[in-house]
C-alpha cells in the first residue's frame, strides 16, 4: 500500500500553481529556499502529475515554460539595457550583465530540474533521439527534441529558452564583443575578471547546447569560432604581409613562429578545447601557406651557409622545418630537395679538392666520411633527424660515391675504397686506429652501387696480403671480412673466406710436412715454406708461370710434392713460382748481402754457382721462364747492379738475344738487405693495356653476376617451387641487390640457362610460370 | 769502419781466397695451388666449376660457416668427373655417365 500523501487526490490547479511558481520564480533566481518548502512543492510537482481524475502535468509543464520564457524576457531587460546592439565595445558592461545573468539563470535552472524530478522522470515523453538512431537514419518520424519543448525535460526546457528568447536577440552584439575582445586579448593580455568575463561568456555558448546530441557546438561556433577565424585570418594576412616587408626570411620566420605560439596560447586560455587544430590552421594557412613561395625562396641559400657553420641559419633551418612541417609533404619537398642538393653540391666539392694523386684512395674515403658525418649531424641538429632528410643524405651520398669523372666509363669507388682498407690492412700501416677506420669505411662501402667490382678489387689486394705475409693482424683481416659478410651476406665473402681458409690450413700442413721429413730422416737445406691455395677462390690470372728450378729448389718441391700426393687424393698440384719468394746471402761479396726475390729471380743468380758468365738466351730456355715474363723478373738484377749486361742483352725480344749475363763479383751496396722488386704480371694477360678497370674485367664481373643470379634463383625455386615469372624477377633483384643492381634481360637469360639445365621447366599450359625440378 | 770487421767475421765461415759456394739459400716462401685431377674443369651436370660447391650446395650454403664445404668431387671408371652431389642424384635417373653413357661405377672420391 502506498503511503496516503502519494495517492492520486482531486487538486485545485490554480491555487497550487500559484503557490509553486512563487518558489519556481525564487530558484531561478538563486534566493534561499527553506527546505520545508522546498519539500512541499516537490511533493506538489508529484500531486500535479497524479492528479484524479485528470493528471496536471501537460498544465504544469506549459504554465512553466510561460513563466520561464517571461522571467528571460526580464534577464533580456537587464543585460541590454541601453546598449547598442551594433557595437563592438566589449567594454560597455553588457558582457559583464550578460555573465552575471547567465552564472544565476543556469544554476537557478539546474535546481529546478531538480524540483521537476518527478515530472522529469514520468510525464516527459523520452524520445530524445539516440545517438544509433541518428546514425542509421530510423529517426526521420521523430522530430527534433530541441523543437518539441514537451521532450525536454524541465532544466533543459530553461536552456533552450534562454537561447531563443535572450541570446537570440542579443547574438550579434554578443559575437561582436567576444570577437573584440579576443583580438584585443592576443596584443595584451586581459585583467583575470575581464579575462574570466569572457572566458565565461564564450563558454556559455556551449554549455546552452551541451545536452544536444546533434551539433552540440553550433551555436558556439555561429557567434564565437567563425566570426573570431573570419577576423583572425584577415589579422594574420596583414601581419604576415608587414613582417615580409619589414625585415627578411629569417625575421619573418622567428615572428610567425612566436605568433603562433601566442596564437594557440589565446586558443586554449579562451576557446573550447575542440578549436586549437582550426585555430592553427587558420594561423599556418594565413602565415605560412600563403608565403610559401618566399619562404622558398630562400632554401638554398639558408642551406648553403648553414652548412657552412652559421648558427644562425641553422636555427632560420630549424625554424623553416616547423613551418613548413604542418603543411605536409609538397610544401617540405623544396627544403628536402635542396637538401639532397647541398649535400651532393658538397660532396662533389669536397672530393674535387687538391689532394696527392697517390692518397686518392683515402683522400676518397675521408672526404665521404666527412661529407656523411657533417650532414647527418647537420640534419638530426636542424630537421630532428626526421625520415625524408636521412633519406635525402642517403640518396645524396651513392650519388656523390657512385658519380663517374667526366669520361669514364664506371665509377672509382670500387676500386678506391678497396685500395683504402688494403692500406690499412697492410702490417706496415701500423696505424693504432685502423680497426675504427675499417668499421668507419662500411659506411662509404653500403654506398657503393658495384659492390661486386668492390669484392674482386679487395679480393686481389686480400690475396696480396695473403701470400706475401703483408697484413698486420689475422684477426684485423677477420674481422673485416666478417664486417663485409654483415653488410651484403654470405655469397658475397664467401670466398674471400675460402681464401682466409687456406691460410690457415696451409700452417697445418707446414707443419705436418716437417714433422714427415724428421719421421723419414730427410732434410730440406733451406727454410722451406709453403701455402697451398685452391683454384677458384683466389684471383691470381690465368697462366702459371712455368719454371725449371734448379736442384736447391727442386729437392723440396719433390719432396713436398710427394707428401702431398700421399696426404690427399684426386689433387693436382701447381707451382706458382710468380708468388714464390726465396732469400738467398751472398757468399763471393766482400760484405754479406741478403736478397730476397722471386723464385725466377733466385733460380737465375743459383746458376752462377758454376759460371761466372751465361747466354740470356740459354738461360731463359734453361730455367723456362715464359718470354713474357723474363724482363720483368731479369731486369731487377741488372738495375741493382747484381748482374751486368754483355754484348747486345735485348730482354724485350729473349728469342733473338745474343747477350750474356755476368755475375757482378765486385758488387757493392750500401744496405745489406736488398728486395729484388718485380712488376706485378698484367691481370688475365688479356689486353695488356694497364687500366684497372678494363672491359676485360667487366666482362669477367658478368660471368660471375650470371652465376650469383643462377645460383639465387635455384635458391629460391627450391624454396617456392612454383613461381610467376615477375614474382621470380622481384625476388632475385631484392636478393641481389646487396651486390649489385641485376637487368632483367640477364635474369632472363639465367633463366633460360637453368631450363636447358632442366633445374627449372615452364610449368605445364602456361607461359610466365616456373617449377622447380628436384 | 764497422764494415771490415763485418767482412773479415764473414770471410771466416768460406774457406779459401774462392768460395766453394756463391750463394746460400735461407729461405724459400713457395706458393702452390690445389685443384681436382680432372679433364675438364666444369662439372657437365650443374655447369658450375669443380672447385666451386655445386650450384645447389652453393644455394643451400647461405647460413654455413666458411669451413670447408663437403662438395667434393667423384671420378667413374670412364675417368670423367662431377660434383659427388651432382652424380649421386643423376644416377638415381640414369646410372649411366652423362658424358660417354659407359655404365657408371666410381673409380675413386676427392679428398
Ligand atoms: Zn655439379
Ligand atoms: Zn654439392
Ligand atoms: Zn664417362
Amino acid at each position: 500500500m502506498q503511503v496516503m500523501s502519494l495517492k492520486p487526490r482531486n487538486v485545485d490547479f490554480q491555487e497550487m500553481w500559484a503557490s509553486l511558481k512563487e518558489t519556481v520564480a525564487g530558484v531561478v533566481a538563486l534566493q534561499a529556499v527553506e527546505r520545508g518548502v522546498w519539500n512541499t512543492r516537490f511533493s506538489d510537482v508529484y500531486a500535479l502529475c497524479v492528479a484524479h481524475p485528470e493528471p496536471l502535468a501537460d498544465r504544469l509543464y506549459d504554465e512553466t515554460r510561460n513563466f520561464l520564457e517571461e522571467h528571460v524576457g526580464g534577464l533580456l531587460q537587464r543585460v541590454q539595457r541601453s546598449a547598442p546592439l551594433e557595437s563592438s565595445d566589449y567594454n560597455d558592461g553588457l558582457l559583464s550583465r550578460y555573465v552575471s545573468a547567465w552564472h544565476e539563470y543556469s544554476q537557478g535552472v539546474a535546481y529546478l530540474n531538480s524540483l521537476y524530478s518527478y515530472l522529469n522522470l514520468q510525464h516527459v515523453k523520452r524520445q530524445k533521439v539516440s545517438d544509433a538512431e541518428i546514425i542509421y537514419g530510423s529517426s526521420a518520424t521523430v522530430s527534433c527534441p530541441e523543437h518539441d519543448s514537451r521532450q525536454l525535460e524541465v532544466g533543459e526546457l530553461g536552456l533552450v529558452t534562454w537561447e531563443r528568447v535572450l541570446v537570440r536577440p542579443l547574438a550579434t552584439a554578443l559575437s561582436s564583443r567576444l570577437v573584440a575582445a579576443l583580438n584585443a586579448a592576443r596584443d595584451s593580455s586581459p585583467d583575470p575578471s575581464t579575462a574570466d568575463t569572457l572566458r565565461s561568456a564564450i563558454h556559455s555558448t556551449v554549455h546552452v547546447q551541451a545536452f544536444r546530441v546533434r551539433a552540440p557546438l553550433s551555436l558556439y561556433v555561429e557567434l564565437v569560432l567563425e566570426p573570431f577565424l573570419a577576423a583572425a585570418s584577415a589579422h594574420h594576412s596583414r601581419r604576415a604581409a608587414h613582417l615580409l616587408a619589414e625585415g627578411d626570411v629569417s625575421h619573418f620566420m622567428k615572428y610567425v613562429l612566436d605568433g603562433l605560439e601566442r596564437e594557440l596560447s589565446l586558443a586554449r586560455r579562451f576557446l573550447h578545447s575542440s578549436s586549437i587544430e582550426a585555430v592553427r590552421a587558420c594561423y599556418e594557412q594565413a602565415c605560412v601557406e600563403a608565403h610559401l613561395p618566399a619562404l622558398h625562396a630562400d632554401i638554398e641559400r639558408l642551406l648553403k651557409e648553414a652548412s657552412a657553420g652559421s648558427i644562425e641559419r641553422q636555427d632560420d633551418l630549424r625554424r623553416m622545418y616547423a613551418l613548413l612541417k604542418p603543411l605536409g609533404a609538397n610544401a617540405m619537398r623544396p627544403l628536402v630537395d635542396a637538401a639532397h642538393q647541398q649535400a651532393v653540391r658538397d660532396g662533389i666539392a669536397l672530393l674535387d679538392a687538391e689532394h696527392p694523386k697517390d692518397e686518392a684512395h683515402s683522400h676518397f674515403v675521408q672526404a665521404m666520411l666527412s661529407l656523411h658525418h657533417k650532414y647527418s649531424e647537420l640534419f638530426s641538429d636542424v630537421f630532428g633527424g626526421a625520415q625524408p632528410f636521412v633519406g635525402a643524405l642517403d640518396k645524396a651520398c651513392s650519388a656523390v660515391v657512385n658519380r663517374r669523372w667526366s669520361g669514364e666509363s664506371c665509377a672509382r669507388a670500387p676500386e678506391l675504397v678497396a685500395r683504402y682498407c688494403d692500406a690499412l690492412l697492410r702490417r706496415r700501416a701500423a696505424d693504432a686506429e685502423a680497426d675504427d677506420k675499417l668499421a668507419a669505411a662500411i659506411v662509404v662501402f653500403k654506398y657503393v652501387d658495384d659492390k661486386d667490382v668492390f669484392q674482386k678489387h679487395y679480393a686481389r689486394a686480400l690475396a696480396r696480403r695473403l701470400i706475401h705475409q703483408l697484413s698486420a693482424s689475422m684477426e684485423q683481416e677477420e674481422a673485416m671480412i666478417n664486417r663485409l659478410k654483415a653488410a651484403c651476406g654470405y655469397e658475397f665473402t664467401n670466398k674471400l673466406h675460402r681464401m682466409f681458409t687456406d691460410v690457415a690450413v696451409s700452417a697445418d700442413l707446414n707443419a705436418k710436412f716437417q714433422q714427415h721429413l724428421r719421421d723419414n730422416n730427410l732434410t730440406t737445406n733451406s727454410g722451406f715454406f709453403i701455402q697451398v691455395l685452391q683454384a677458384g677462390a683466389w684471383p691470381l690470372g690465368g697462366a702459371m708461370a712455368p719454371l725449371a728450378p734448379p736442384a736447391q729448389l727442386e729437392r723440396p718441391a719433390r719432396l713436398f710434392e710427394a707428401f702431398y700426393r700421399a696426404s690427399f687424393s684426386g689433387r693436382r698440384l701447381a707451382w706458382l713460382h710468380h708468388l714464390c719468394t726465396g732469400e738467398l746471402r751472398t757468399k763471393y761479396t766482400q760484405r754479406m748481402y741478403h736478397l730476397s726475390g722471386t723464385t725466377p729471380q733466385c733460380a737465375l743468380l743459383l746458376m752462377f754457382e758454376n759460371a761466372d758468365v751465361v747466354s740470356a738466351r740459354e738461360a731463359r730456355e734453361t730455367l723456362q721462364v715464359s718470354e713474357e715474363a723474363w724482363s720483368r723478373h731479369v731486369k731487377p738484377l741488372l738495375d741493382a747492379g747484381l748482374l751486368t749486361a754483355k754484348g747486345d742483352l735485348r730482354l724485350e725480344s729473349p728469342e733473338n738475344d745474343e747477350g750474356e749475363l755476368a755475375l757482378n763479383l765486385s758488387f757493392t751496396c750500401k744496405r745489406t738487405r736488398i728486395k729484388l722488386t718485380c712488376a706485378a704480371a698484367p691481370p688475365n694477360q688479356g689486353t695488356g693495356t694497364n687500366s684497372g678497370t678494363s672491359s676485360g674485367e667487366t666482362a669477367h664481373c658478368d660471368d660471375d653476376r650470371k652465376m650469383y643470379l643462377q645460383a639465387a634463383l635455384v635458391r629460391i625455386m627450391k624454396q617456392r617451387k612454383v613461381l610467376r615469372h615477375t614474382e621470380l624477377i622481384q625476388e632475385v633483384v631484392s636478393q641481389a641487390r646487396g651486390s649489385f643492381a641485376p637487368s632483367v634481360a640477364m635474369i632472363k637469360k639465367c633463366i633460360e640457362a637453368l631450363i636447358d639445365k632442366q633445374y627449372l621447366e615452364r610449368a605445364p599450359g602456361t607461359l610466365d610460370t616456373y617449377s622447380y625440378l628436384a | 769502419m764497422s764494415g771490415e770487421d763485418c767482412e773479415s767475421l764473414d770471410k771466416g765461415d768460406s774457406d779459401g781466397q774462392k768460395p766453394d759456394k756463391m750463394f746460400t739459400l735461407k729461405k724459400w716462401n713457395a706458393v702452390a695451388m690445389w685443384s681436382w685431377d680432372v679433364e675438364c674443369d666444369t662439372c657437365a651436370i650443374c655447369r658450375v666449376q669443380v672447385m666451386d660447391a655445386c650450384l645447389r650446395c652453393q644455394g643451400e650454403s647461405k647460413k654455413d660457416s666458411y669451413g670447408k664445404q663437403d662438395c667434393v668431387v667423384v671420378w667413374g671408371e670412364c675417368n670423367h668427373s662431377f660434383h659427388f652431389c651432382c652424380m649421386s642424384l643423376w644416377v638415381k635417373q640414369n646410372n649411366r655417365c652423362p658424358l660417354c653413357q659407359q655404365e657408371w661405377s666410381i673409380q675413386r672420391m676427392g679428398k
